[in-house]
Protein backbone atom coordinates (compact mmCIF):
# COMPACT_ATOMS: atom_id res chain seq x y z
CA UNK A 1 0.00 0.00 0.00
CA UNK A 2 1.29 3.61 -0.43
CA UNK A 3 2.09 5.71 1.54
CA UNK A 4 -0.23 8.61 2.25
CA UNK A 5 0.55 11.44 1.12
CA UNK A 6 -1.01 14.03 3.71
CA UNK A 7 -1.72 13.51 7.12
CA UNK A 8 -4.80 15.03 9.33
CA UNK A 9 -3.55 17.88 11.55
CA UNK A 10 -7.30 18.53 12.45
CA UNK A 11 -10.65 17.50 12.12
CA UNK A 12 -12.88 19.48 9.66
CA UNK A 13 -14.77 22.46 11.33
CA UNK A 14 -17.29 24.54 10.09
CA UNK A 15 -16.15 27.77 8.56
CA UNK A 16 -18.66 30.33 10.34
CA UNK A 17 -18.61 29.08 14.16
CA UNK A 18 -22.23 29.18 14.79
CA UNK A 19 -23.94 27.74 11.57
CA UNK A 20 -26.86 26.03 11.87
CA UNK A 21 -26.62 25.36 8.10
CA UNK A 22 -23.02 24.43 7.14
CA UNK A 23 -21.84 27.11 5.68
CA UNK A 24 -18.71 24.88 4.52
CA UNK A 25 -15.54 23.28 6.88
CA UNK A 26 -11.85 23.68 6.41
CA UNK A 27 -9.63 21.50 7.94
CA UNK A 28 -5.72 21.40 8.26
CA UNK A 29 -3.52 18.27 7.13
CA UNK A 30 0.18 17.28 6.73
CA UNK A 31 1.76 16.92 3.40
CA UNK A 32 6.17 16.06 2.69
CA UNK A 33 6.90 19.96 2.14
CA UNK A 34 4.06 21.97 3.26
CA UNK A 35 0.67 22.29 5.48
CA UNK A 36 -2.32 22.33 3.35
CA UNK A 37 -5.36 23.76 4.32
CA UNK A 38 -8.87 22.63 2.58
CA UNK A 39 -11.91 24.44 2.50
CA UNK A 40 -14.85 22.64 1.56
CA UNK A 41 -17.94 23.19 0.72
CA UNK A 42 -18.90 19.10 0.84
CA UNK A 43 -19.10 19.26 -3.28
CA UNK A 44 -15.81 21.01 -4.10
CA UNK A 45 -12.67 21.41 -2.34
CA UNK A 46 -10.16 24.47 -2.10
CA UNK A 47 -6.69 24.05 -1.40
CA UNK A 48 -4.36 26.24 -0.16
CA UNK A 49 -0.80 25.21 0.26
CA UNK A 50 1.69 26.97 3.04
CA UNK A 51 5.67 25.53 1.92
CA UNK A 52 7.43 25.33 5.10
CA UNK A 53 10.38 27.67 3.74
CA UNK A 54 8.47 30.25 3.30
CA UNK A 55 6.41 30.74 6.78
CA UNK A 56 7.44 33.49 8.13
CA UNK A 57 5.39 33.83 11.52
CA UNK A 58 2.69 31.87 13.29
CA UNK A 59 -0.07 33.76 15.93
CA UNK A 60 -2.09 31.92 18.28
CA UNK A 61 -4.66 34.22 20.52
CA UNK A 62 -6.75 33.12 23.37
CA UNK A 63 -10.45 34.07 22.85
CA UNK A 64 -13.26 33.92 24.84
CA UNK A 65 -14.84 31.17 22.57
CA UNK A 66 -14.97 28.39 25.59
CA UNK A 67 -16.53 30.69 27.92
CA UNK A 68 -19.61 31.32 25.96
CA UNK A 69 -19.97 28.28 24.40
CA UNK A 70 -19.54 27.15 28.44
CA UNK A 71 -22.24 29.47 29.49
CA UNK A 72 -24.85 28.88 26.78
CA UNK A 73 -24.37 25.16 27.76
CA UNK A 74 -24.67 25.39 31.35
CA UNK A 75 -27.79 27.87 30.44
CA UNK A 76 -29.39 24.76 28.27
CA UNK A 77 -28.68 22.17 30.96
CA UNK A 78 -30.18 24.33 33.66
CA UNK A 79 -33.50 24.78 31.70
CA UNK A 80 -34.09 21.12 30.45
CA UNK A 81 -32.84 19.66 34.01
CA UNK A 82 -35.74 21.55 35.59
CA UNK A 83 -38.69 20.66 33.87
CA UNK A 84 -36.73 16.63 34.23
CA UNK A 85 -36.70 17.38 37.76
CA UNK A 86 -39.97 18.32 38.40
CA UNK A 87 -41.81 16.51 35.80
CA UNK A 88 -43.10 13.09 35.18
CA UNK A 89 -43.35 9.88 32.33
CA UNK A 90 -42.41 11.20 29.13
CA UNK A 91 -41.96 15.01 30.36
CA UNK A 92 -38.47 13.72 32.45
CA UNK A 93 -37.47 11.11 29.77
CA UNK A 94 -37.36 13.78 26.77
CA UNK A 95 -35.81 16.63 28.89
CA UNK A 96 -33.58 14.20 31.43
CA UNK A 97 -32.21 13.04 27.99
CA UNK A 98 -31.95 17.07 26.68
CA UNK A 99 -30.30 17.90 29.82
CA UNK A 100 -27.21 14.39 29.62
CA UNK A 101 -26.73 15.60 25.86
CA UNK A 102 -26.37 19.74 26.74
CA UNK A 103 -24.63 18.14 29.75
CA UNK A 104 -22.24 16.05 28.07
CA UNK A 105 -21.56 19.03 25.44
CA UNK A 106 -20.61 21.02 28.38
CA UNK A 107 -17.90 18.75 29.83
CA UNK A 108 -16.53 18.41 26.50
CA UNK A 109 -16.07 22.00 26.26
CA UNK A 110 -14.27 22.02 29.50
CA UNK A 111 -12.03 19.29 28.52
CA UNK A 112 -11.13 20.73 25.25
CA UNK A 113 -9.66 23.27 26.66
CA UNK A 114 -9.32 27.56 26.47
CA UNK A 115 -10.18 28.46 22.73
CA UNK A 116 -7.91 30.67 20.35
CA UNK A 117 -7.96 31.67 16.88
CA UNK A 118 -4.54 31.15 14.91
CA UNK A 119 -3.12 32.68 12.02
CA UNK A 120 -0.11 31.98 9.61
CA UNK A 121 2.47 34.86 7.96
CA UNK A 122 4.09 34.16 4.68
CA UNK A 123 5.53 37.25 2.61
CA UNK A 124 2.68 37.62 0.56
CA UNK A 125 -0.42 36.63 2.87
CA UNK A 126 -1.62 36.35 6.33
CA UNK A 127 -3.84 33.74 6.51
CA UNK A 128 -6.53 32.95 9.28
CA UNK A 129 -6.35 28.97 10.06
CA UNK A 130 -10.79 28.28 11.23
CA UNK A 131 -9.64 24.77 11.88
CA UNK A 132 -7.77 25.65 14.64
CA UNK A 133 -9.64 26.78 17.78
CA UNK A 134 -8.14 25.47 20.80
CA UNK A 135 -5.04 25.77 22.38
CA UNK A 136 -3.69 23.02 23.43
CA UNK A 137 -4.54 21.29 19.62
CA UNK A 138 -2.36 24.53 18.14
CA UNK A 139 0.25 24.05 20.36
CA UNK A 140 0.69 19.87 19.57
CA UNK A 141 0.55 21.23 16.04
CA UNK A 142 3.00 24.15 16.33
CA UNK A 143 5.36 21.41 18.17
CA UNK A 144 5.35 19.20 14.99
CA UNK A 145 5.60 21.90 12.75
CA UNK A 146 8.50 23.33 14.38
CA UNK A 147 10.94 21.07 13.51
CA UNK A 148 9.85 20.28 9.99
CA UNK A 149 10.06 24.48 9.95
CA UNK A 150 13.57 24.41 11.16
CA UNK A 151 14.48 21.86 8.77
CA UNK A 152 13.45 23.55 5.58
CA UNK A 153 15.17 26.95 7.07
CA UNK A 154 17.10 27.12 9.74
CA UNK A 155 16.80 27.37 13.73
CA UNK A 156 16.15 30.73 14.75
CA UNK A 157 16.64 30.81 18.56
CA UNK A 158 15.20 33.57 20.71
CA UNK A 159 18.25 35.13 21.86
CA UNK A 160 19.03 36.00 18.47
CA UNK A 161 16.19 37.88 17.50
CA UNK A 162 16.95 41.13 19.27
CA UNK A 163 20.46 40.54 16.02
CA UNK A 164 18.48 39.76 13.34
CA UNK A 165 16.22 42.60 13.66
CA UNK A 166 19.01 44.91 14.15
CA UNK A 167 20.81 43.27 10.97
CA UNK A 168 17.70 43.38 9.00
CA UNK A 169 16.92 47.31 9.39
CA UNK A 170 20.74 47.75 8.70
CA UNK A 171 21.30 45.09 5.68
CA UNK A 172 21.14 45.22 2.06
CA UNK A 173 18.05 45.63 0.19
CA UNK A 174 17.96 42.56 -1.62
CA UNK A 175 19.90 39.67 -1.42
CA UNK A 176 21.30 39.46 -4.91
CA UNK A 177 23.46 36.38 -4.03
CA UNK A 178 19.98 34.51 -4.21
CA UNK A 179 19.58 34.98 -7.54
CA UNK A 180 20.79 32.45 -10.27
CA UNK A 181 23.25 34.01 -13.36
CA UNK A 182 23.76 32.22 -16.52
CA UNK A 183 26.70 31.44 -18.80
CA UNK A 184 26.97 31.17 -22.47
CA UNK A 185 29.09 28.95 -23.41
CA UNK A 186 27.72 27.60 -26.93
CA UNK A 187 26.01 30.20 -28.67
CA UNK A 188 23.75 27.68 -30.06
CA UNK A 189 22.58 26.08 -27.10
CA UNK A 190 21.13 26.85 -24.30
CA UNK A 191 22.87 28.71 -21.84
CA UNK A 192 24.12 27.18 -18.57
CA UNK A 193 22.71 28.33 -15.21
CA UNK A 194 24.93 28.36 -12.43
CA UNK B 1 6.04 42.67 1.56
CA UNK B 2 8.39 45.34 2.79
CA UNK B 3 6.64 45.67 5.82
CA UNK B 4 8.94 45.18 8.97
CA UNK B 5 5.98 45.22 11.96
CA UNK B 6 4.75 42.27 13.32
CA UNK B 7 1.07 43.18 13.94
CA UNK B 8 -1.26 41.84 16.86
CA UNK B 9 -4.22 40.13 15.29
CA UNK B 10 -6.53 41.64 17.61
CA UNK B 11 -5.84 45.48 17.86
CA UNK B 12 -3.09 45.39 14.53
CA UNK B 13 -0.90 47.19 16.97
CA UNK B 14 2.73 46.36 16.43
CA UNK B 15 4.28 43.90 18.73
CA UNK B 16 7.18 44.22 20.61
CA UNK B 17 10.13 42.05 20.50
CA UNK B 18 9.85 40.88 24.06
CA UNK B 19 6.24 38.66 22.91
CA UNK B 20 8.34 36.86 20.07
CA UNK B 21 8.73 33.12 20.89
CA UNK B 22 7.58 32.62 24.29
CA UNK B 23 6.75 29.15 25.27
CA UNK B 24 3.69 30.56 26.89
CA UNK B 25 1.08 33.43 26.37
CA UNK B 26 2.00 36.92 26.70
CA UNK B 27 -0.45 40.07 26.81
CA UNK B 28 -0.37 42.30 23.96
CA UNK B 29 0.91 45.88 24.93
CA UNK B 30 -1.82 48.01 23.71
CA UNK B 31 -5.16 45.23 23.88
CA UNK B 32 -3.92 43.13 26.47
CA UNK B 33 -5.04 40.20 24.19
CA UNK B 34 -3.10 36.62 25.36
CA UNK B 35 -0.95 36.04 22.50
CA UNK B 36 1.92 33.72 21.38
CA UNK B 37 3.83 34.29 18.61
CA UNK B 38 6.45 32.51 17.01
CA UNK B 39 8.53 33.82 14.38
CA UNK B 40 11.11 31.60 11.44
CA UNK B 41 13.71 32.40 10.01
CA UNK B 42 11.80 33.51 6.48
CA UNK B 43 10.46 36.11 8.57
CA UNK B 44 14.30 37.79 7.96
CA UNK B 45 14.39 36.71 4.29
CA UNK B 46 14.24 39.81 1.73
CA UNK B 47 12.20 39.04 -1.17
CA UNK B 48 14.93 38.22 -4.19
CA UNK B 49 14.41 40.83 -6.71
CA UNK B 50 13.10 39.91 -10.01
CA UNK B 51 15.30 39.17 -13.06
CA UNK B 52 13.86 40.90 -16.53
CA UNK B 53 16.90 38.79 -19.01
CA UNK B 54 19.60 39.70 -20.92
CA UNK B 55 19.52 41.47 -24.59
CA UNK B 56 21.01 39.72 -27.03
CA UNK B 57 24.83 40.70 -27.87
CA UNK B 58 26.19 38.74 -30.21
CA UNK B 59 24.48 37.53 -33.36
CA UNK B 60 23.52 33.77 -33.66
CA UNK B 61 23.23 33.45 -29.64
CA UNK B 62 20.20 31.24 -28.59
CA UNK B 63 17.47 33.36 -27.97
CA UNK B 64 14.22 33.71 -26.21
CA UNK B 65 11.27 32.14 -27.85
CA UNK B 66 8.63 34.44 -26.47
CA UNK B 67 11.04 37.51 -26.34
CA UNK B 68 13.28 37.34 -29.60
CA UNK B 69 15.72 39.92 -28.68
CA UNK B 70 16.14 38.18 -25.39
CA UNK B 71 19.45 35.90 -24.37
CA UNK B 72 17.80 32.34 -23.33
CA UNK B 73 18.69 31.07 -20.42
CA UNK B 74 17.34 27.80 -20.04
CA UNK B 75 14.91 25.46 -21.91
CA UNK B 76 11.54 24.73 -20.64
CA UNK B 77 10.99 21.51 -19.13
CA UNK B 78 7.66 21.00 -20.59
CA UNK B 79 7.81 21.93 -24.47
CA UNK B 80 11.13 22.17 -24.77
CA UNK B 81 11.31 25.88 -25.89
CA UNK B 82 14.09 28.22 -25.14
CA UNK B 83 12.99 30.98 -22.27
CA UNK B 84 14.92 33.95 -21.13
CA UNK B 85 15.19 34.88 -17.09
CA UNK B 86 12.24 36.77 -17.58
CA UNK B 87 10.18 33.86 -18.79
CA UNK B 88 11.24 30.92 -16.41
CA UNK B 89 8.78 29.82 -14.02
CA UNK B 90 10.56 27.79 -11.55
CA UNK B 91 8.56 25.48 -9.57
CA UNK B 92 10.49 22.59 -7.57
CA UNK B 93 13.29 23.18 -8.90
CA UNK B 94 11.47 22.61 -12.51
CA UNK B 95 11.37 25.50 -15.00
CA UNK B 96 8.53 25.92 -17.18
CA UNK B 97 7.45 28.51 -19.74
CA UNK B 98 4.00 30.66 -18.96
CA UNK B 99 2.41 28.72 -21.69
CA UNK B 100 2.83 25.21 -20.05
CA UNK B 101 2.42 26.36 -16.21
CA UNK B 102 -1.05 27.59 -17.26
CA UNK B 103 -1.81 24.22 -19.60
CA UNK B 104 -0.54 22.10 -16.41
CA UNK B 105 -2.61 24.69 -14.09
CA UNK B 106 -6.01 23.76 -15.83
CA UNK B 107 -5.54 20.12 -16.71
CA UNK B 108 -4.12 18.94 -13.04
CA UNK B 109 -0.98 18.05 -14.68
CA UNK B 110 0.98 19.77 -12.42
CA UNK B 111 -0.32 18.76 -8.99
CA UNK B 112 0.87 21.20 -6.91
CA UNK B 113 -1.12 24.31 -8.92
CA UNK B 114 -4.00 22.75 -8.15
CA UNK B 115 -6.11 24.55 -5.95
CA UNK B 116 -9.58 23.35 -6.38
CA UNK B 117 -11.01 19.91 -7.36
CA UNK B 118 -15.27 18.78 -7.40
CA UNK B 119 -15.77 15.87 -5.62
CA UNK B 120 -18.24 14.26 -8.06
CA UNK B 121 -18.53 10.90 -5.35
CA UNK B 122 -20.43 13.42 -3.00
CA UNK B 123 -22.43 14.41 -5.47
CA UNK B 124 -23.18 11.07 -6.69
CA UNK B 125 -24.36 10.41 -3.21
CA UNK B 126 -26.14 13.17 -2.64
CA UNK B 127 -28.26 12.95 -5.30
CA UNK B 128 -28.64 8.90 -5.12
CA UNK B 129 -29.84 9.85 -0.90
CA UNK B 130 -31.16 13.15 -0.69
CA UNK B 131 -34.14 13.03 -3.20
CA UNK B 132 -35.41 9.72 -1.05
CA UNK B 133 -37.46 12.59 1.17
CA UNK B 134 -39.48 13.67 -2.21
CA UNK B 135 -39.71 9.96 -3.34
CA UNK B 136 -41.22 11.27 -7.11
CA UNK B 137 -38.05 12.90 -7.60
CA UNK B 138 -35.88 10.00 -7.72
CA UNK B 139 -37.63 8.94 -10.94
CA UNK B 140 -35.25 11.31 -12.03
CA UNK B 141 -32.45 11.72 -9.56
CA UNK B 142 -31.63 8.18 -9.63
CA UNK B 143 -30.49 7.95 -13.56
CA UNK B 144 -28.23 11.22 -12.99
CA UNK B 145 -26.73 9.15 -10.08
CA UNK B 146 -25.89 6.52 -11.77
CA UNK B 147 -24.51 8.66 -14.74
CA UNK B 148 -22.62 10.64 -12.98
CA UNK B 149 -20.95 7.64 -10.86
CA UNK B 150 -19.70 5.90 -13.81
CA UNK B 151 -18.88 9.17 -15.91
CA UNK B 152 -16.52 10.17 -13.23
CA UNK B 153 -15.34 6.59 -12.29
CA UNK B 154 -11.41 7.46 -12.49
CA UNK B 155 -11.92 11.47 -12.28
CA UNK B 156 -9.19 12.86 -9.29
CA UNK B 157 -11.29 12.65 -6.10
CA UNK B 158 -10.03 14.75 -3.07
CA UNK B 159 -6.58 15.87 -2.91
CA UNK B 160 -6.27 14.02 0.48
CA UNK B 161 -7.18 10.07 0.38
CA UNK B 162 -10.47 9.40 0.13
CA UNK B 163 -11.80 5.63 -1.14
CA UNK B 164 -14.15 5.17 -3.78
CA UNK B 165 -16.94 4.04 -1.44
CA UNK B 166 -19.32 7.19 -2.12
CA UNK B 167 -19.29 6.45 -5.53
CA UNK B 168 -19.89 2.18 -5.19
CA UNK B 169 -23.05 3.43 -2.85
CA UNK B 170 -24.21 5.85 -5.14
CA UNK B 171 -24.24 3.42 -7.92
CA UNK B 172 -26.04 0.73 -5.08
CA UNK B 173 -28.61 2.84 -4.01
CA UNK B 174 -29.45 4.78 -7.56
CA UNK B 175 -29.80 0.99 -8.99
CA UNK B 176 -32.28 -0.06 -6.59
CA UNK B 177 -33.97 2.97 -6.96
CA UNK B 178 -34.27 2.29 -10.96
CA UNK B 179 -34.89 -1.00 -10.30
CA UNK B 180 -37.71 0.07 -7.95
CA UNK B 181 -39.09 2.65 -10.27
CA UNK B 182 -38.93 -0.18 -13.24
CA UNK B 183 -40.80 -2.96 -11.20
CA UNK B 184 -43.33 -0.64 -10.24
CA UNK B 185 -44.33 0.75 -14.06
CA UNK B 186 -44.17 -2.89 -15.18
CA UNK B 187 -46.85 -3.66 -12.44
CA UNK B 188 -48.47 -0.61 -12.95
CA UNK B 189 -48.97 -1.53 -17.23
CA UNK B 190 -49.65 -5.25 -16.20
CA UNK B 191 -52.73 -4.00 -14.06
Amino acid sequence: MAAREYHRLTRARPRARFALISAGSTSLWLGKDHLLSIDSTGYTESYKRFYFRDIQAFFLRKTEGQKWVGLILAVLVGLFFFPAALGEGPVRIVFGTGAAIFLLAFLLNLALGPACSCQLRTAVQVEELPSLVRIRRARKILERLRPLISAAQGELRREDIPLRFQEWSHGPIADTAAIPRSVVEDPNAPPRTI
Amino acid sequence: MTSFALLCPKCKAPLAEGVLNLSDLTPCTVCAAPLQVEIFPAFFRRMAAGRDGDLVLVEGESTCFYHPQKKAALPCEGCGRFLCALCDCELHGQHFCPACLEVGRKKGKIKSLENQRTLYDSIALSLALLPLLIFYLTFITAPAALFIAIRYWKAPRSLVHRSQIRLVLAMIFASLQIFGWATALYFMKAR
